[in-house]
This record gives C-alpha cells, structure tokens and sequence, in this order.
C-alpha cells in the first residue's frame, strides 16, 4: 500500500471535546467541518469524497454533516470500527488520495455520548461477555492486574500515568479536562473496577474532529501549513477463543509494524506519540507494543519522564484521552489534528520543541475474542 | 474424573444456556476442537474460526481451570447489580469470561471450579449461568 502519490494533510479543525448535552452529532460534526472549510479555504466544490467516523451518530452521519457545508452530490460513506472509527474515516480518505482516485477528500469524526445517560460506555453488540456483565473499564482493569502481576509494576505507575496525562491537558483549549489532578486526587477517586480508579480513565465525552487531505498538486494551491502522511493503516483483531497475553495488544504490534514499514521510519524516529489512552494501563501496554519502550518496561519510561513532553518522546502532549476525554468515533482525527498543529507549530502552550515525526494510535472494540476489534495508525511528518 | 452421565443443559432461561452442561452443581463446558488446525472454540462453532474448516470435534471441557486475571465491578448494567466480581478463566484450551462466586478478586493463576451460580437478577428473576468458585489448591 506504500506505493503511490504523496498525500498531506493541510487542515484540521476540533470542536472542543466535553459535555454538549444539547448538541447532536451532526451538529458538532457540522462545526467542527464548518472550521476547517474556513480554516483552509478549500471550495467544497473541489472535494472528491468524505468520510465520517461514528459509534452512535446514526444513520447517514456523513451526508447530514457534510451536506451543511456544500459537500453534497459528492461520494460520502459513514464509517463505524469503534474507537478507530475516526481514524478509520482519514484512512480511507488517505487511500482515495493515494490511489489517485481523489485529489482532495475529507474526514471527520462526531459523537455525542452524553445522549446516551451515564455511566459505562453502552456495548450494543449483543455477545456472551457481554451478556456476563463485561465492560470496558472491566476489559481494560483484568489487562492491568495482569501487567502489574506480570512485570512488577504497581496502581501507584497507574497513576503517574494520569498525573502526566492531566499536566498535560492543563492548557489544551479543547480538552474536556483542563485541570491537573494530584496523586492523591487520582489514589482516592473512586473505584470503577480494581485496580482501576475513577481517575484512571478516560471520561465519556462529546465532540467533533475533522481533517483535510490532498494531493501535492491541491496543497500547493491551497497554500496552507501541510504535512505528509507518511504512513496510515488499520487493521483488525485476531480472534481466538484460546489462551492468549492480555499484556500484549497484538493488534497495536501489528499496525505499528505495517506503518515503520510504509513511512520507512521507526519507533526511534518519533518526537510524539499520540495513544489511545482510555485507561492509564493502556499506555503502558500500547507504549510497548508501539516499540517507545521495551517490554515490560513501561511504567518506568513514565515515572522517569522519558514520555513527558519534554522527554525523550512525548506521549499524548495534548493531554491524551484522559484529559481530552473520548467522543469515540472523534479520538482518531482529533489526535491527528492534534499532531498536525505539532507538525505545523501551531500547538501554542502544547508544542513539543523540534518536532518532526509524529505517530498517532487509536485502538478499540468491545467484542468478545479479541483483544480490540480495530486499530489504527497514522505517522505525519513535516519533513 | 466427575461422572458426565449426571451432566444435563441447564433451564433454557439460564444466560448463556446453550453453551454448558451441570449436573446442578459443577458446570462443564461444551467446545469444538478444529481437526484441521487444532483451533479451540468456546462457544462451540460450526466453522473453525482460524481456518474456515468444518471438520470440528463437539468435546466437553472438565469443571476446573486457572485465573487468569479478575476485577471487581463497581459500574455495570444493572441486572448485575455491582459490585460484582469478573474473572478470565483458563479451561481445557479455552479462555472465558465468568462471574466470580467470591466478592474479592483471585490472584492471576489461582485454581478455580466451574459452578452452576445466580450472576445477577432483572424483572424476570434471577439469572442463573455458568460461573467460577475458588478451587481447592
């Protein structure tokens, strides 16, 4: 999939991330997509093709927000691959560009959670975990008593996870959390599901993210801030019903694998790194399987500030799913966004100094048999 | 070795009925074995889900294994009334997820037995299932 034109993105827009009860996805969709038409000038006229990404947006999410903006007529599909939904929707964007099918499309990705109550994110896909009472935080607490069991990590590594990822969302504009939490505000938040606090993950958040690729040809004409796209894959779970590691998602190795492949780069390469963070284990179980640190080695790459923003690697500089919270199907183009302003240097009080090579990472899927039912990964550069 | 004779499918309203026999007390699982690739599945398929064979063995698994993580819930849906207590069980090849009988959760590795259990109740009544109990070391 490597072989082909080079593609840029050269816009991208964030409806702040947070609670917007009244809202609806489209809606947030629309604003968010509204910015970037005004952000990068672009005529809708001469988009070739939309995506967008959505869990619980409904029917026709793409043509309800795309239409708004004057990209009607136009192919446009809505996308659903969970937690890379959004991802998903700038992957296809990535491919219709790449192909030379398409010389510009665009990707966004809207949801509105709070529509549907609180707690747990709902799992609507009817299987026998589910029907045994599972859900995320539980999905996601077993894989972190497991690693701490496994490789000497403790809940007190958790946190420092949290502590990082708050600092860093102090000053994100479009975060749903912009205040730091202290070690003790995460050790006495409640518990959701041992060991897993409250402040361990991430919150159930609403909000919109959208992204404009090209062609070299329309960058130029657009004359905007750009960067290439060096590498964009998604790939699936393995499913099995068998005795597996549960500290090892196979499938955040595999796509990681596939990008330094296609971009040329490796994890030594990276100034950022953009993680699916939904829970503070999970940066210490993708960090891992992305190649930023070794095995089992983690937690303490985070407790020495090797992933601070000024560390050896930022990880999620912007605050990461735990201060910018999870409208699912937005995380992925929002970290995209995100990376893009790094790239760009546009990212203001978040900037990481120097930055050149930036990788994002969303992985997610409550079905049973697999230990995410869909990964994404994209790796940006300025370069 | 239990005596599987005493084995029967549990009430048809039990979660998850189809996929485990009980003689009312100890539960036993049924599963397919792939002759192709050796693959096992839980719940018994049809069709290998590794290499598309149809060529699968229907075998009964015995009623003990190993945890292999556990959690206690403290938010779920409802008919679970939290906190409730999960567990990934190691059977005879298969890895499952089941209700834990105990209110803590069990250490990675501890032995566990496979029990007939009420995992939670809705407006119908309880909820019988498969489930595990801490086993004897």
């Amino acid at each position: 999939m490597s072989a082909g034109r080079e593609v840029f993105v050269v816009g991208a827009a964030v409806h702040p991330f947070g609670k917007h009860r009244e809202t609806p996805a489209d809606q947030l969709g629309y604003l968010a997509v509204s910015d970037l038409i005004a952000t990068t000038g672009v005529d809708p006229a001469r988009v070739d093709v939309g995506f967008g990404g959505s869990v619980y947006g409904g029917s026709l999410l793409a043509q309800r927000v795309l239409q708004r903006v004057g990209i009607s007529g136009q192919p446009v599909f809505t996308i659903e691959n969970a937690c890379a939904s959004g991802a998903s929707a700038v992957h296809l964007a990535w491919q219709s560009v790449v192909s030379g099918a398409a010389d510009c499309a665009i990707a966004f990705g809207a949801e509105n959670l709070s529509s549907l109550g609180g707690g747990t994110l709902p799992l609507t896909t009817a299987d026998l975990e589910i029907d045994q009472g599972m859900v995320m935080p539980a999905a996601y607490a077993m894989r972190a008593q497991r690693y701490l069991n496994d490789w000497g990590a403790t809940v007190d590594d958790l946190t420092s996870v949290s502590v990082k990822n708050r600092a860093n969302g102090v000053d994100n504009p479009r975060a749903h959390f912009q205040s730091p939490v202290s070690r003790d505000d995460v050790e006495n938040s409640r518990q959701i599901a041992d060991p897993l606090r409250l402040m361990h993950c991430c919150p159930n958040s609403d909000g919109a993210a959208a992204v404009l690729l090209c062609s070299e040809e329309v960058a130029e004409q657009l004359n905007g801030p750009r960067v290439r796209v060096a590498a964009s894959v998604v790939r699936s779970g393995r499913f099995s019903t068998g005795y597996r590691d549960m500290t090892w998602p196979d499938i955040t190795e595999r796509t990681a694998a596939a990008a330094y492949a296609q971009s040329g780069y490796g994890p030594e390469d990276l100034d950022l790194v953009e993680l699916h963070d939904a829970f503070a284990v999970a940066e210490l179980l993708h960090s891992e399987a992305l190649g930023i640190a070794e095995r089992g080695k983690a937690h303490a790459e985070v407790t020495t500030g090797q992933f601070d923003r000024d560390g050896r690697v930022a990880v999620s500089p912007s605050g990461g799913l735990l201060s910018r919270g999870h409208p699912v199907g937005a995380t992925g183009v929002a970290q995209i966004c995100e990376t893009y302003w790094q790239l760009t240097g546009q990212a203001g009080a978040l900037q990481v100094r120097d930055a050149q090579i930036g990788l994002t990472h969303v992985t997610g899927g409550g079905i049973f048999g697999v230990d995410n039912g869909a990964c994404s990964v994209h790796i940006l550069t300025n370069l | 070795m239990q005596q599987l004779s005493n084995f029967a499918p549990p009430p048809s309203s039990a979660v998850g009925a189809e996929h485990f026999l009980t003689d009312g007390s100890r539960v036993v699982l049924r599963v397919t074995r792939c002759s192709a690739c050796e693959s096992s599945w839980f719940p018994a398929r049809a069709q290998c889900s590794n290499c598309a064979s149809t060529d699968l063995r229907e075998e009964l698994t015995s009623s003990s294994g190993i945890a292999y993580a556990s959690t206690v819930v403290q938010v779920g849906p409802r008919q679970f009334h939290a906190p409730y207590t999960l567990a990934y069980v190691d059977v005879d090849g298969v890895r499952l997820l089941a209700h834990l009988t105990s209110a803590d959760a069990l250490a990675p590795g501890a032995p566990v037995d496979l029990v007939l259990a009420q995992i939670g109740a809705d407006d119908d009544g309880p909820l019988l299932s498969y489930a595990v109990a801490e086993g004897a070391r």
